[in-house]
């Protein structure tokens, strides 16, 4: 597999007796969200279309955090899957219009049944070890499955950790997350933090208000609301139209800001708004340019340029 | 050693034996011309960057009025500065170890220190503390260092190659400021093992190169430059200006004039003798047919310079010296044809009109070359076998005819040839500065006489000795053999049309960009040494340039006859009294005055005056005649008209 990061690993799985593959696993991509309703809560009356004033940059430092994961498929031994991935998360500052790197980490890791790793050995020198456990038979593809939801909870875990990095060096500055802030109760605590949603696939209204919801016009915010089910970490949130989307899809420039649930959110959701509206520019290089911030995009093209 | 960049390769863009590429911080302090190092995988690679790109990660221009809601004004207060790159190419000069040759490796790359410049440019073979051999061109600025750069002296001067050719638009004295300072550096620093050198330098418009003896006001920026590559800002020392006369034979045709500086003018005064074997400059082909060659030949060898005995033109024999002899000789041989052999139109197989047609020929040239050919006075010429060591000879001959300027050309040239060949010039070598090549040495046009002795003395000129140092405005309208044969190519601001010619196809669009736009100055070098053409800049020459010199040493009116022959004889003498010169020619005709004057300039006596007057002809002092004494007439008739009493 050109270019592959584990080259070396299929290596030495053919050398231990294994049977290398060279398909790229389907979650290399990243992770997905399956599609449905989570009926949410409107803080300010009815759902509606709210103005936003002047566009008005942050002038103080703001961070960015993403992760990356990438996934592949080592091979077997016998019938037991091997899966490696590289994960990484980093966090970088703008200052001055510029950015720099703030705090990155890295795990390269093997996810595989117990039996499989032990033909490996000492060959997985450099790489950490996530054992597929628990009492349901082997079966191949399954088990790829999981290996991909490991690593989705190693991003997140590794997001986590730079996050709190980042926090120890810059308690008051903005950091915005690509991705909701549901997923630790400090991050929805977090009173300079904003989760930026670009997936739509969990919508917080049905019928009508739905309506309302994806019609939102351009440089327009929602009314508040508050997310169902995020009792582990509550946030409030709103939707915000960032480029116009007549023409274009239902879906085109809006994303779902969250916030942490506190009346000072309540307060300077327009602020907020404003700020937001101004990081819609410079666009990104990016298909997903349309909801993906400048900010984000540096930090995604930063960890992808690390390579494997 | 702070690190610029990164060695960056990709499919599209590889790294090679010869060319590299590398990307900095946007802030890094370099530039076109930079010369730069790589270390990596044991190796360390020398280059000069050429190219220069930046771009940022947009994909499309459309992206950024989108991203600006079309608002340029907004665009430049994104909140997030974009991902830029600023990526350079770099050629390769050098790579250590030299072979395997290897692509280059991805290293980290710094600037290059003063060690750096030396052994990238492979100067370290010839710059060495023991026998040097180095002639300091300039200094190497890029990346903020202040590296000396030299040439070769080897391939400078011969015999390894040999020439120099400088190209750049005119006015800005870029080509003769390089030149006169490179001929300072070179008598400066030419090895003494090598032997002796001297320079001749054509002055062929304006006052360029009259004031090489003068010293330039210089500021410090200068003399820093001259520090730093160890050579003296003072101006040449050994300085002799050689300028035809005017037409009147006794004012010089130079805008050197100025009274306070005439003591190192000279006068260049060829007489028949130098002028008939280079007939073929003046002559043109319509002129010289098999016929009138042959006649010409007949009178070089036979002739002119001898005892020639002719019974039938004259008793005593002729002894032409001079363009009167010539014409008194000819004059003869009509006489003869018309008289004695009665309407013949042969003499000694030559008819009659060959000889009328060399006759018109030959005394043309008095006439278009007045005041550099003499009719009857005696040639002062340069001092073949007397050249000295670190001097300078200018032949001024701005002010002259081009066809008198053809003659000095090839005249000079010849001349330095023949010495040189028998090794008794007085130097080992010669430099020759000719400006101008686009009207000497043309592309196209006639196969002129002086065109062939350009391309003889850079064909061939190393092997003796003769380097010539050219110079033009456009090298693509020059004689390919000429700049082709120079070892050494110097390139100062350019035309932009020019540039836009496939013979600058080596250059990247940044290097021909940044030669379009070259302060005064700086100049693009090319020596058989360096693999890759480097930027160098140069101090101003510590001599007046011909527009200072003229403003400082304003040129003085033409004289009149009297005055002018006065001033000549006191550069000779300055103790000589104006009154005792003027009361010697008073009354004597100009021509008389001009060959004693040539002879006293020619001969330089110890008493000028005593000599002056000797070479005029003695004066025969009028006195009254009173009447014949003798026996009184018998009668006188007052009557008788013819009576003489």
């Amino acid at each position: 597999m050109p270019g592959s990061p584990f080259t070396s690993l299929r290596r030495r799985l053919a050398l231990v007796g294994g049977r290398p593959a060279s398909l790229a696993a389907e979650a290399a991509q990243g992770r997905r969200d399956q599609a449905g309703y989570r009926p949410s809560r409107l803080l300010e009356g009815t759902l509606a279309h709210h103005p936003l004033g002047e566009v008005v940059p942050w002038t103080e430092p703001v961070a960015f955090l993403d992760g990356t994961q990438h996934v592949e498929l080592l091979g077997y031994v016998g019938t037991l899957p091997l899966v490696a991935a590289v994960v990484r998360a980093a966090v970088r500052q703008r200052e001055a219009r510029r950015m720099t790197l703030a705090v990155q980490s890295v795990r390269r890791v093997v996810i595989a049944h117990e039996a499989a790793l032990a033909v490996f050995g000492a060959a997985l020198d450099g790489h950490d070890v996530l054992v597929l456990d628990g009492d349901d038979a082997p079966h191949p593809i399954r088990d790829v499955e999981r290996a991909h939801a490991l690593v989705d909870r190693t991003r997140g875990a590794l997001e986590l950790a730079v996050a709190r990095e980042y926090r120890l060096r810059h308690p008051d500055a903005w950091l915005l997350v690509d991705g909701t802030l549901t997923a630790s109760p400090d991050w929805s605590r977090d009173p300079h933090m904003l989760g930026v949603v670009k997936s739509h696939a969990v919508l917080p209204f049905e019928g009508e208000a739905l309506e309302q919801y994806l019609t939102l016009p351009y440089a327009h915010r929602t009314s508040l609301f508050q997310p169902g089910s995020r009792d582990v970490a509550p946030v409030y949130a709103w939707g915000l139209r960032l480029h116009p989307f007549a023409g274009q899809d239902l879906f085109h420039g809006l994303v779902r800001i969250e916030a942490a649930a506190t009346e000072a959110t309540v307060a300077n959701v327009d602020r907020l708004s404003c700020h937001l509206l101004a990081e819609r520019a410079p666009r990104s290089a990016d298909p997903r340019a349309d909801r993906l911030l400048y900010g984000i995009h540096d930090v995604e093209r930063f960890l992808r340029a690390q390579g494997g | 050693m702070t690190i610029l960049g990164r060695v960056v390769a990709t499919e599209l863009r590889p790294s090679t034996p010869h060319q590299f590429h590398f990307w900095t911080a946007a802030g890094a302090v370099l530039g076109i011309g930079a010369i730069v190092r790589v270390e990596g995988e044991g190796r360390v690679v020398f280059g000069v960057v050429t190219e220069g790109f930046a771009y940022a990660d947009l994909p499309r221009p459309l992206d950024a009025v989108i991203g600006a809601d079309g608002d340029p004004v907004q665009a430049g207060m994104e909140p997030t500065l974009r991902a830029e790159i600023r990526l350079w190419s770099a050629a390769v000069l050098r790579q250590l170890p030299e072979e395997p040759m290897q692509p280059v490796p991805f290293g980290a790359v710094t600037a290059a220190s003063d060690a750096d410049v030396l052994v990238a440019l492979r100067m370290d073979a010839y710059v060495r503390p023991e026998g040097s051999t180095g002639i300091p061109v300039g200094v190497y600025t890029g990346g903020g260092l202040s590296a000396p750069v030299f040439l070769d002296a080897d391939f400078l001067l011969g015999p390894e190659a040999a020439h120099l050719n400088i190209t750049g638009v005119s006015g800005l004295a870029t080509k003769t400021s390089a030149v006169s300072f490179l001929l300072t550096s070179l008598f400066e620093t030419f090895p003494a093992s090598k032997g002796s050198v001297a320079a001749i330098c054509f002055n062929v418009k304006g006052p360029d190169l009259c004031f090489l003896d003068q010293a330039a006001p210089l500021g410090e920026a200068d003399l820093a430059l001259y520090r730093r590559l160890g050579v003296h800002a003072t101006p040449f020392a050994d300085v002799t200006v050689f300028a035809p006369y005017k037409a009147d034979g006794v004012n010089l045709n130079t805008l050197r004039s100025n009274p306070a500086i005439t003591d190192r003018v000279e006068p260049l005064v060829w007489g028949l003798r130098e002028v008939l074997d280079y007939a073929e400059v003046l002559l043109n082909r319509d002129d010289v047919d098999a016929k009138a060659g042959a006649f010409i030949d007949f009178l070089a060898e036979r002739v002119v310079g001898k005892r020639f005995e002719a019974g039938e033109l004259r008793d005593e024999p002729f002894a032409v010296m001079t363009f009167a002899d010539l014409d008194d000789f000819f004059r003869a041989i009509f006489d003869f044809l018309e008289v004695k052999s009665r309407g013949s139109e042969v003499w000694r197989t030559h008819h009659a009109a060959t000889i009328r047609k060399v006759r018109n020929r030959l005394g043309n040239i008095a006439t278009r070359s007045k005041g550099l050919v003499t009719d009857d006075g005696p040639a002062n010429d340069l001092p073949w076998g007397a050249f000295r060591d670190r001097s300078v000879t200018v032949v001024d001959v701005a002010g002259v005819d081009p066809l008198a300027q053809d003659l000095v050309f090839a005249r000079v040239i010849s001349k330095l040839r023949e010495h040189l060949e028998r090794r008794d010039l007085g130097v080992d070598h010669v430099v020759v500065f000719v400006d101008e090549l686009n009207k000497y040495a043309p592309l196209d046009g006639p196969e002129t006489y002086v065109k062939k002795m350009l391309l003889d003395l850079s064909e061939r000129g190393r092997y003796l000795g003769l380097v010539l140092f050219s110079a033009q405005q456009f090298r693509s309208q020059v004689l390919r053999r000429v700049t082709g044969n120079a070892g050494t190519t110097v390139y100062g601001r350019m035309d932009s049309d020019e540039l836009a010619l496939p013979g600058y196809a080596t250059f990247s669009p940044a290097v021909k960009a940044k030669l379009a736009a070259l302060p005064k100055g700086e100049v693009l070098v090319r020596h058989p040494h360096f693999t890759q053409p480097v930027f160098v800049r140069f101090p101003r020459p510590a001599s007046l340039s011909g527009r200072e010199g003229i403003e400082r040493f304003p040129p003085a009116a033409d004289l009149p006859f009297a005055d002018a022959v006065v001033q000549r004889l006191k550069a000779l003498d300055a103790g000589i009294a104006g009154d005792a010169v003027r009361a010697a020619i008073d009354g004597r005709p100009e021509h008389e005055v001009r060959r004693a004057l040539g002879a006293t300039t020619q001969r330089r006596p110890e008493d000028v005056l005593a000599f002056f007057r000797s070479c005029l002809r003695r004066s025969v002092v009028a006195e009254p005649v009173a009447p014949p004494r003798g026996v009184a007439p018998l009668a006188r008739d007052d009557g008788d008209p013819f009576s003489p009493y």
